[in-house]
């Protein structure tokens, strides 16, 4: 060959070679950004690709009283599984015959579905929801036929029905704002049902366990193939609250049986604030929530009440307030208890007449507040202006959240001549004969009176409510103690002023209004209210607190009925039911010292017994 | 005849080793890509059988000499002719062409044997033409001569054989120093005709663009032949009318180089019309996955789609062989053949790929070095076509996997299962081991 020619080969050649090369390296350089870069992103949808989840829903963290009452539990729900392939499809007709009894589906559908399943080489769901007893016979049957799985899930239970629904809430589907909210550690599907409410909501992170489920392997027609693992689920942690089981109770039938069936009944421990009660009627049941399906849904789902009148709704006080009343004038040097008024059944105040709600004769400070002499207080309001009553509010912070930690809270509404200036209008003298007595712009939640019971209780202490005490994990078995007592403010009045209102509340309870709190061996001391309703019936109040006689107070009632009437007749009885029920558990009975110095001794005289 | 040099190997010994391993390789993945089938032992024993003929295949081209395709080339060509119309008249009928010979034992498929039989033929032509080689009329009779062969190819039809033979044939002829504006004409040509059909596909799978009345325009120039005539009578215009604004420049070229655009534009027209009708709707969905192939995951684009999943799970060490999921549960297809690479990816890892890449690439560069040495022009020639032949083949099959190049149902030769691809395979490499036996230099 001519050189000419041989140079001009050997340049294609290495042409060539270089166009070669520089595919070689573009094929290397693509090759290393799949295989290594975008391994894991790959790796992910193999393994998506290659398994199907059976899905098992961990139970829920319980949720108990303080008194170890479970009143939210799981109940277990098992489904029935084929999971293909494995069976021989002449066995089917025995095998439906022996399943079909124990399951809520025909033997013709059974064998539909198996049929199926064989052709498929797919799972197939052959039943869910089972009940209990069914699932001991099919668990002992699923070992003669390989290839049926049944599989054990949780659904939530309140066992107790509405018992405290308002605290609780209820669970339900994701909407798609909390779908994408949702935190990826807890290994939320699509199907997950999460809290809606109350602690459900709140503590959903404790709550919710981790989902267990039988991993299948599948090839590429979703045909199983083999169980890759059966992971068991983990529970959630259980939740503890500080409600009293029997004080709740008595609270929810009380207002339930009650003439509208509608209020709000809060019981706190003025020791702590810890929530002993809390009522909001009506109640609903969070069980309907629990089939979970949205089409059984939707018609119950409208008609629950999720509106909780404790810390909701805001009404003036009424005659409950007079102590606040009775307070400001104690504080007040010139005041004397025995100085009596004569009540005719109204009061002059110059520009209008004010009324009473009954002809009282000559009352001093002990009557006025046994019979809740409206004419009374206005003549003590007139004398010592409203300025003081805004004091004890502000001591007793009316007009504030209680910073109970639920959503929704409503602050009411504090009335006084400085708060009137603050708005840039003017006070007259009715306003102070109003304030008195608890009626005008002054408005509370039941909460927010329950609070100032508590406090006034305490002597001044105005604790912040908690309802949550601890959380137990049921996985590591550690305690986190969630609920503390909380002091927010304390309410300085003079020793004797809370003497002398303990004296009159306790008055009020033995011969006066609130009668019907009367418990026999116990020091009750109450105050009833009826707040004047513009628009229907009056609504009534109770105020109540208690104490094992010589030690302090350990309870504080609050009931409200909604256009109850009277806060005697109406609410009185249901506070009654709720201390009676708090003071016959005898675990609230005080332990006395010396009994519980010998129980010591029997204990370690026990250890020391032991040890020789 | 050259005398063989005394003292010297006779065998590329590391062109021997690089196509051993491969087909080892090769020989392993495809037993671990069809472990999970019920029909394993009929795949991994015809793959034994076809291991068997292809070492023969080997012999018979190592122990040949080359030289015998350049004297007999008529007889070559005749014989190509021949299998290509005996596979139309007699052969059977599988997935959508005419290309297979069934035989008692075991099948065949003609025209595997045909595209390495070409390029000996193609570059015994070339040869011949002595002098003129380099001449473009050479060229022309070429593709004369390679007309009947890829019509009859077109008419099975198998598309992938004319995609890896075409090719190989453009770098042949690349390789015998032509000058390169025909070698460009030739790249316009497949450029037009590749333009017009995919675009055409693009639109019959998209049918809402044919709202827009200059893509109904376009569209209706495959079915009508008025569009048609206007067209060509607007490109000759063009044609014209960039030779006569070269000349306005002072930029003289031969008339004759605007002809041939012309006449190349044309026939590429006429080969994309001729494509847009043969084209059946299974290679249009694979144009498109190519175009889009993450549009239909589940449809067209999921074949490319699990096959990037199982090497991207692969990750460099890879999950062992026997153990890829995505290949064993069949999530990828064809992994027993076209895409026998997402099962080295998934089992062999990183290392792997590049295992046969590297490979690959040595048998390329020991080709390239048999053709620097060989003793004469034809085996230059007939090297340089089989250098083409293999750098198509991994270059598509690695290009499809890695996503630049359409999914084309093609096949790596040495690790995919397919007899008649692996026999035609090791007897183009017993060539190039007869190419070096007889060579010139050290």
């Amino acid at each position: 060959m001519a050189t000419v020619t041989k140079i001009l080969f050997n340049q294609r050649l290495k042409t060539m070679m270089v166009l070669a090369v520089i595919a070689g390296i573009v094929i290397a350089v693509r090759l290393i950004d799949i295989q290594i870069l975008r391994h894991n992103d790959y790796l992910q949808l193999a393994e998506r690709n290659r398994t199907q989840i059976l899905y098992q829903t961990a139970p829920r963290g319980r949720v108990f009283t303080a008194d170890g009452v479970e009143i939210a539990s799981n109940a277990p729900s098992f489904s029935l599984y084929y999971l293909g392939g494995q069976q021989d499809p002449a066995s089917f007709y025995r095998l439906a015959r022996d399943f079909a009894p124990y399951l809520h589906v025909s033997l013709v559908e059974l064998l539909e579905k198996l049929h199926t399943g064989a052709k498929s080489g797919k799972s197939v769901l052959l039943a869910e929801n089972l009940s209990t007893p069914s699932t001991v016979a099919l668990q002992e049957l699923q070992y003669y036929y390989p290839g049926i799985y049944l599989i054990e899930e949780t659904k939530r239970h309140y066992p107790y029905g509405d018992f405290a629904s308002h605290l609780l809430g209820y669970l339900g589907s994701m909407d798609e704002r909390q779908w994408r909210k949702r935190d990826n550690k807890l290994g939320y599907r699509l199907t997950s049902k999460i809290g809606k409410n109350g602690i459900e909501q709140k503590y959903e992170k404790e709550l919710k366990g981790k989902d267990g489920g039988v991993f299948l392997e599948v090839d590429y027609r979703g045909r199983v193939k083999s169980i890759i693992e059966d992971k068991k689920w983990a529970a959630g942690s259980d939740v503890y609250l500080t409600l009293d089981f029997a004080v709740q109770k008595a609270a929810q039938e009380g207002l339930k049986n009650s003439l509208t069936g509608r209020g709000a009944a809060v019981a706190l421990d003025p020791r702590t604030g810890a929530v002993l009660a809390m009522a909001s009627a009506p109640e609903y049941d969070p069980n309907i929530f629990v089939p979970y399906s949205d089409q059984m849904l939707a018609p119950t789902s409208k008609k629950i009440n999720e509106y909780n009148l404790a810390i909701q709704g805001i009404y003036p006080p009424a005659s409950t307030f007079k102590v606040i009343t009775g307070a400001a004038a104690l504080e007040s040097d010139s005041f004397d208890t025995e100085r009596k008024i004569s009540c005719y059944g109204k009061y002059d105040s110059g520009p209008r007449i004010f009324k009473c709600w009954g002809t009282h004769g000559p009352v001093d400070f002990w009557e006025g507040m046994a019979h809740s002499c409206d004419v009374y207080f206005y003549a003590i309001a007139a004398q010592m202006g409203s300025a003081a009553i805004e004091r004890v509010q502000r001591m007793f912070m009316f007009g504030r959240p209680t910073g109970i930690d639920l959503p929704g809270e409503k602050a009411g509404n504090l009335y006084g001549p400085t708060r009137r200036a603050r708005n840039k209008s003017y006070w007259f003298i009715g306003d102070t004969l109003n304030l008195s007595i608890g009626q005008g712009e002054l408005l509370v939640t039941p909460l927010k009176l329950a609070q100032f019971a508590a406090a006034l209780a305490s002597r001044g202490n105005v604790y912040r409510p908690y309802y949550v005490s601890k959380i137990v994990s049921n996985q590591t078995g550690k305690t986190k103690i969630v609920g503390k007592p909380e002091i927010l403010q304390v309410a300085e009045l003079q020793p004797e002023t809370y003497d002398k209102l303990f004296k009159a509340l306790k008055h009020t309870v033995d011969n006066g209004t609130a009668r019907r709190a009367k418990i026999k061996d116990i020091d009750v001391y109450g105050k009833t209210g009826t707040a004047q309703n513009p628009h229907g019936a009056d609504h009534g109040w109770f105020m109540a607190f208690g104490a094992y006689p010589g030690e302090k107070p350990s309870i504080a009632v609050v009931v409200f009925v909604e256009n109850g009437e009277g806060g005697s007749s109406a609410a009185g009885p249901i506070a009654h039911d709720m201390l009676k029920a708090y003071f016959d558990n005898p675990q609230h009975k005080p332990v006395e010292k010396e009994q519980a110095e010998k129980t010591q001794d029997d204990y370690d005289e026990l250890l020391t017994g032991e040890d020789a | 005849m050259r005398q063989l040099v005394s003292g010297r190997s006779r065998i590329d010994w590391m062109l021997f080793g690089a196509m051993v391993l491969l087909v080892v390789l090769g020989a392993l993945c495809i037993m671990s890509a069809v472990n999970s089938f019920s029909w394993t032992t009929p795949v991994v024993r015809t793959h034994f059988i076809a291991l068997v003929a292809g070492a023969v295949a080997f012999f018979v081209g190592c122990s040949f000499n080359y030289q015998i395709y350049d004297e007999q080339w008529k007889a070559l060509y005749g014989f190509i002719l021949l299998l290509l119309i005996g596979v139309l008249l007699f052969g059977s009928y599988q997935r959508g062409s005419r290309s297979w010979f069934v035989l008692p034992f075991f099948s065949m498929q003609p025209s595997e044997i045909c595209r390495v039989g070409t390029i000996l033929m193609a570059a015994a032509f070339m040869d011949r033409r002595g002098r003129r080689i380099r001449d473009v009329v050479s060229v022309f009779y070429l593709g004369l001569l390679l007309l009947p062969i890829f019509g009859l190819i077109m008419m099975q039809p198998d598309f992938s054989s004319v995609v890896v033979t075409l090719p190989s044939i453009i770098i042949l002829l690349f390789c015998t120093g032509i000058n390169l504006f025909y070698l460009g004409l030739i790249a316009l040509l497949a450029g037009v005709a590749g333009f017009f059909t995919i675009s055409w596909t693009y639109i019959y799978l998209h049918p809402e663009l044919l709202d827009y009345a200059w893509i109904r325009v376009f569209n209706d120039l495959a079915h009508n032949g008025w569009y048609m005539g206007v067209f060509a009578v607007i490109i000759m215009l063009l044609g014209y009318g960039m030779w006569w604004l070269f000349r306005q420049f002072r930029i003289l070229l031969p008339s004759f180089y605007f002809v041939l655009a012309t006449i190349v534009v044309l026939i590429g027209l006429v080969g994309g019309i001729f494509v847009e009708h043969q084209m059946k709707p299974h290679q249009r969905k694979r144009v498109e996955a190519f175009l889009a192939p993450k549009s239909d995951p589940q449809g067209a684009g999921y074949n490319i789609l699990q096959a990037q999943i199982a090497m991207g799970a692969g990750g460099i060490m890879g999950k062992g062989l026997f153990s890829g999921t995505q290949s064993r549960l069949g999530f990828v297809p064809e992994r027993h053949t076209d895409f026998i690479l997402a099962v080295v990816g998934e089992e062999l890892g990183l290392w792997g790929t590049l295992l046969v890449l590297g490979l690959y690439f040595l048998i390329l560069w020991r080709i390239i070095a048999v053709a620097y040495l060989s003793g004469d022009r034809y085996g230059y020639l007939v090297c340089a076509g089989i250098f083409g032949m293999f750098f198509t083949y991994m270059l598509i099959n690695y290009g499809m996997l890695i996503g630049i190049v359409p999914v084309a149902g093609i096949p790596l030769p040495f690790i995919s299962y397919g007899g008649s691809n692996l026999v035609a395979s090791l007897w183009a490499l017993g060539v190039v081991q007869s190419v070096y036996a007889r060579r010139l230099r050290a």
